[in-house]
């Protein structure tokens, strides 16, 4: 059974927020990101630098197109129900 | 492209540096060799109490594929330059994806994320290193696919690769995980590609069933080494069980340590639970939960065990709380759980099943990392200081019930010397315990680093003196780590190295070992 790459990862970069994020910032782990209109590129920044408890990430694990999508939908998401 | 203010490797100059750099992008492409300075910050985020300065890389080199690797040996052969391999590079608590001396090039394989094969009739998979756990979760979904993995807490973004490479572990009956791979392929240092096992026959379809091959079997000298660039890996999965009944059992003092041990090592010894089995402390559970340390706790030294107690009657949580499944047919599972009832009625513990948990972050979490469905939900422990410090203390344990209190009491008073507080679990195997201690801090703390640094020395040197040694170590303990385990050892290791990486070319350093 072969998984060709690039399916793969064009399933990740839709999915980025729903695969990787959301894991810590909607389970009480990270801060609440939806809906705050923080900065993209803040968002961009703290991905890449990594803040204190949260780790970085590389761009070959989210490459920089990818990351500017997630930073936009993250940035102009609607507010989640809860906190 | 310059590289003067940049970290060089060991005893290179910049132009040298600048030609290899050159070649690297011949081969990879300018868009995967990476010398930026701002660009490299991702590599550079570190969680051990050491400056970023001590585990700075030169480059970052991202090749995608075997082919690509053996031409990047070629010139790291040409130059000596060191390259530090990483697979998905989620370290976290042991180095994260920074290389273990300064100067290193990156050699990041995150790019490599081909799920090969999965054999659902043997039920194996062959993997590549920068496939993730959560990756290999959705293929498996996809294909509808009753197969269960094994994974560590940060599996959502976290691979099976890297993980084995290092010898982590996960929870389910599978979670020993070196000891459920089967079969590598390898990358050395003069190029050549070796495959483990049955691997290295030609035409060979049993290369992910049978582990040892004939002759020497080589796969452990791959693991916590840098005797070669391991490029894919074999996997037995776990098929699903038609019933998983996961559970928590609560105990009420910290020295019930003692008969937990004794009454759970013959059901794991006897395989009644199959599963890696968890023991978690209060401060464990408590962030996870999650408890604020500092609604409990201000001001400076290790929390109370007053405060501790409180935590546990606020939220309902144990001294210790032991995680455990069982996986069958309702059958097995309902004859097994009545053996389970008789254990904790026998020794004071409280049964929470799966129907109890509902609502409990804490409970929930490990109940699906019991079946290898990936969450992160365990980094709830980075938030118990904050400040983004933490290492892993990990000292091996009998499974015996004395030495698991004495280890808890010895690691427990060197802590708190230091002000920091016993954040730790026993990972229960069948004769063994993996004795995971968190030893957090807050990194942006001068003081709080130094005393971070200074305590895992003190812990390590102390519990060495008593004949316990770690099973894994982060980057910048890594000379000392294999320090306590002789000299006769590390000779071998340093043979062995010469032998198959003469120019000392592939992470020099990790796990002590150099030329």
């Amino acid at each position: 059974t072969l998984s060709p790459s690039s399916a793969a990862s064009d399933v990740y970069k839709r999915q980025v927020y729903e695969k990787v994020c959301r894991y810590c910032h909607e389970a009480n782990v990270g801060p609440v990101l939806k809906g705050r209109a923080l900065p993209e590129e803040y968002i961009r920044r703290v991905v890449r630098l990594g803040n204190r408890a949260m780790p970085a990430f590389r761009p070959s694990e989210i490459d920089d197109a990818t990351l500017a999508d997630v930073a936009r939908r993250v940035s102009a998401g609607a507010a989640l129900a809860r906190e | 492209m310059s590289s003067k203010s940049k970290a060089l490797p060991k005893g290179i100059s910049a132009a040298e540096f600048d030609k290899a750099v050159r070649e690297l992008r011949a081969i990879v492409g300018d868009e995967h060799v990476i010398v930026d300075d701002d660009k490299l910050a991702p590599y550079r985020k570190i969680m051990m109490p050491v400056p970023e300065e001590q585990h700075e890389l030169s480059a970052s080199v991202m090749p995608d594929g075997v082919e690509q690797i053996q031409r990047v040996m070629k010139v790291a052969n040409k130059y000596r330059v060191p390259v530090y391999p990483v697979s998905t590079g989620k370290n976290l608590g042991y180095g994260s994806a920074a290389p273990v001396q300064r100067g290193q090039i990156v050699m990041d394989l995150r790019r490599m994320n081909r799920i090969i094969e999965v054999d659902a009739d043997l039920c194996t998979a062959l993997v590549e290193p920068g496939v993730t756990y959560q990756q290999l979760y959705d293929y498996l979904q996809e294909h509808k696919l009753p197969l269960w993995f094994s994974c560590p807490a940060p599996s959502a973004i976290a691979g099976p690769v890297g993980n084995m490479v290092d010898r982590g572990v996960g929870y389910t009956p599978y979670g020993e995980h070196f000891l459920f791979s089967c079969g590598m392929e390898v990358v050395l240092a003069d190029g050549q590609v070796l495959r483990t096992g049955m691997g290295a026959m030609e035409n060979s379809n049993t290369w992910q069933v049978f582990k040892w091959g004939y002759g020497p079997t080589l796969d452990g000298i791959f693991t916590q080494s840098n005797f070669g660039v391991v490029t894919k890996m074999g996997m037995w999965l776990m098929p699903a069980p038609p019933d998983f009944r996961p559970f928590c059992i609560q105990y009420p003092d910290e020295a019930d340590i003692t008969k937990i041990v004794e009454a759970l090592r013959p059901l794991r010894i006897a395989m009644v639970i199959p599963n890696a089995v968890v023991i978690a402390h209060t401060l464990w559970e408590a962030p996870c939960t999650p408890v604020k340390r500092a609604d409990y706790h201000t001001g400076p030294g290790a929390i109370s065990d007053e405060a501790v107690k409180r935590i546990q009657k606020d939220h309902d949580i144990g001294a210790w709380n032991v995680y455990a499944g069982l996986y069958g047919t309702k059958e097995t599972n309902d004859a097994n759980w009545k053996i389970i009832e008789a254990v904790a009625a026998a020794t004071g513990g409280r049964i929470i099943t799966q129907e109890a948990s509902k609502g409990s972050k804490a409970l929930e979490y490990r109940f699906d990392l019991m079946k290898g469905k990936p969450n992160l939900g365990e980094f709830g422990l980075y938030n118990w200081r904050g400040g983004g410090g933490s290492i892993w203390f990990a000292p091996v344990s009998q499974a015996k019930g004395a030495e698991t209190l004495k280890q808890m009491q010895m690691a427990k008073t060197i802590l708190a010397k230091y002000g920091f507080d016993y954040v730790g679990e026993f990972i229960v195997g069948w004769r063994d315990m993996h004795h995971v201690i968190d030893l957090l801090y807050d990194r942006s703390d001068e003081t709080q680093m130094k005393n971070a640094y200074a305590c895992y020395d003190e812990l390590l040197h102390t519990f060495a003196k008593e004949g316990y040694g770690m099973y894994r170590a982060n980057t910048a303990f890594a000379e000392k780590v294999a320090a306590t385990y002789g000299p006769v050892k590390r000779d071998v290791e340093k043979r062995l190295k010469k032998a198959l990486d003469p120019n000392n070319i592939i992470a020099p350093g990790r796990c002590g070992i150099s030329l």
